[in-house]
């Protein structure tokens, strides 16, 4: 571990940089107190950036107790779970205008069954993922007029 | 107490649609609420869009339901399976695991719906008396107290996220830099939306709220997703003996008005709650080693008390707007999507809304008592569902979900970004209530901070010009130097019994 704890409060505190820079940047209202847009977004951004490095030290000086809960997710098949249904989703997202609602959520779902769930339950998979599509589409679009693609 | 409303409110509560939003919020409240990892914040993230084209008064009616039905069936994994569905489930483990263990699972699960349904009926009924006096005091709020508040209710729920305050403020820094993002209200300036139009609303924070909730939690579950389910336990007859009673009477009725005004305060909510009246009862009990270990009282209390808790949680959000927990935070933005918006001013201007929403909870609480002991088996069944199956359907229902908000692929890809951000966040023990807090009042809290120090000439002391605020004011500062000063004496106090033990 090491260093590797350091990359969360180190991510925190460029975020609040970040921010504050871009806060200084906001154009000048035009109404009212030219500087009115950029009061909260200061303290806010001053705040965080306060508070993270509150962070990095206690993480310097070994506040928290060491989080093994972090190496389940490079455990068996975790870390193939987790990318794959994000790049499903990634995917999904792509095709869902396109393709339409009710194919692409066949698609998707059968996929994400076929990962979670396993090979060998092919049957449980493919009718869940149809048959929910299907009873959802209809609940959507037809009971409850949500327009989908 | 405003008879007229609450009966106009039974009158609206009892028309047919809605009793069947009734029925139907309760069901598939209680069905998310059974899965492992998965809590009333879940339940109502992902079944928000089941309310479009509602009626506002139905939409709060069926989400209301579905909230006190996922109590119940996070009471209902505790007991059977020993996964709590979120924090407030967590105490009915100690005692209905082990109640399940021994063969009485039925027992335990009647005694929760009986708790539930006292609880419940309690806090309603103490919901009507407060709820107008509340709501006339809150009319005395200006900007600058309304700021002060909502700045108490932020540092509440830091200060209680224990031994975690930094990475609490962290998260609600977080929280108020997102919803600093669009057009600002006051001006008509494009905030950190750098150049998107889409951004220009501001990002939704319904779709933040599935990410982090929905697809942040089912990654988070996949983690143990190959762990073997607890070995379900018989469930036996549904119903309680005359002893149980006699031991549980007691515990049921002090915790309900314990629940209810733990769950008023700004913070607190169902998890402490439950704990503070397991913990009471422990202490008041003549045979406090049975807790822990199948004592029926032990199981009774926290159920009692979590569910007054989650009507008292309607006490501020309704009669100010202000939430007081992730779960009510969640409700506010689905509120606020359904073009209400809560405060003094609702119960003038739709008072029936109140009352059919509080009239709901009463007449859930009996219907979910009903099923929670007529229809048990049914809901047990579904537990046998694996989680392999049911976590890729609520997948599904997050991304509808998300789309219906402005029908937009790019609430998918805001979709993913949080379900990721809320992985890690969960990973590295950040309190996830902070950040869902601040960024639902946050744009408020903005707001009535800049009328404040427009109504004081630019003057900060706004803030300090009234009994309200400097009451508000010192309640932030103890509740930030609270847990500081009990973590010192803690650490005294294992310092010196290190050295009396040398």
């Amino acid at each position: 571990m090491g260093a590797t704890r350091l990359i969360l409060p180190i991510i925190s505190i460029l975020i609040s940089i970040f921010y504050l820079i871009s806060a200084i940047n906001l154009p000048k209202a035009k109404l009212g107190d030219p500087n009115g847009p950029l009061y909260f977004p200061m303290m806010v951004g001053i705040f965080l950036f306060i508070v993270s490095v509150i962070y990095l030290i206690k993480e310097l000086k070994n506040h928290y107790p060491k989080n093994d809960e972090i190496k389940l997710l490079f455990k068996g098949r975790v870390p193939f779970l987790i990318i794959s249904t994000l790049v499903l989703s990634l995917i999904y997202t792509l095709i869902f205008e396109r393709v339409g609602f009710l194919i692409s959520t066949i698609l998707f779902m059968a996929a994400v069954l076929f990962i979670v769930n396993g090979k060998e339950k092919w049957k449980v998979n493919i009718s869940v993922a149809v048959l929910f599509s299907l009873g959802s589409w209809y609940a959507f679009s037809q009971l409850l007029d949500v327009s989908l693609p | 107490m405003d008879i007229q409303g609450i009966l106009e409110g039974f009158a609206t509560v009892l028309r047919p649609e809605n009793i069947l939003f009734v029925v139907f919020g309760g069901f598939l409240g209680t069905i998310v609420g059974m899965l492992p990892g998965l809590g009333p914040a879940t339940a109502i993230a992902v079944l928000i869009p089941v309310t479009f084209g509602m009626d506002p008064t139905s939409a709060l009616i069926l989400m209301a339901t579905i909230y006190y039905g996922a109590m119940y069936g996070g009471s209902l994994s505790s007991i059977l399976i020993n996964t709590p569905g979120d924090g407030s489930a967590v105490a009915a483990t100690f005692d209905g695991y082990q109640m399940a263990k021994a063969g009485r699972a039925g027992p335990a699960i009647a005694i929760t719906a009986i708790g539930s349904l006292i609880g419940g009926f309690v806090a309603v009924i103490g919901f009507m008396f407060l709820a107008k006096p509340l709501s006339n005091f809150a009319l005395q709020f200006g900007p600058a107290e309304y700021f002060l508040l909502m700045l108490f209710t932020l540092s509440a729920v830091v200060s209680l996220s224990i031994g975690n305050m930094t990475k609490g403020f962290i998260s609600m820094g977080i929280g108020l830099v997102l919803a600093t993002v669009g057009i600002d209200l006051q001006t008509g300036v494009h905030r950190f939306t750098f150049g998107n139009v889409h951004l220009s609303d501001g990002i939704n924070f319904l779709v933040i709220i599935i990410g982090i909730y929905a697809v942040g939690e089912i990654l988070y579950n996949y983690l143990t997703i190959d762990r073997p389910v607890g070995k379900k336990n018989k469930l036996g007859r549904v119903w309680i003996t005359k002893d149980d009673w006699k031991r549980s009477k007691w515990p049921m009725f002090r915790s309900s008005p314990l629940g209810f005004i733990v769950g008023i305060l700004p913070g607190a909510g169902g998890a402490i709650a439950s704990l503070m009246a397991y913990s009471t009862e422990k202490q008041l009990s003549k045979r406090p080693e049975e807790f822990g270990k199948g004592a029926i009282e032990g199981l009774a209390a926290p159920e009692t008390a979590n569910n007054s808790a989650a009507v008292g949680a309607f006490v501020p959000l309704l009669t100010m707007g202000i939430p007081g927990s992730g779960t009510t935070a969640v409700m506010l933005g689905a509120l606020v999507m359904l073009g209400v918006k809560p405060g003094p001013l609702l119960f003038e201007s739709d008072p029936n809304m109140v009352w059919s929403l509080i009239d709901s909870l009463f007449l859930g609480n009996i219907f979910l008592f009903l099923i929670n002991v007529l229809m048990v088996g049914i809901f047990v069944k579904i537990l046998d569902v694996p989680a392999k199956v049911l976590y890729p359907i609520i997948l599904v229902l997050a991304f509808i979900g998300a789309y219906t908000m402005n029908y937009t692929i790019l609430d998918f890809y805001i979709l993913i970004i949080f379900g990721v951000i809320g992985l890690f966040l969960k990973l590295y023990d950040f309190p996830i209530a902070p950040m869902i807090l601040a960024l639902i009042v946050g744009t408020d809290m903005e707001q009535n901070f800049r009328k404040s120090i427009v109504a004081g000439h630019g003057n900060l002391d706004i803030f300090v010009s009234s009994p309200i605020s400097i009451t508000l004011l010192i309640l932030t500062l103890l509740s930030l130097t609270y847990p500081i000063f009990m973590n010192r004496r803690r650490k005294k106090k294992t310092d010196l019994n290190e050295n009396t033990s040398l």
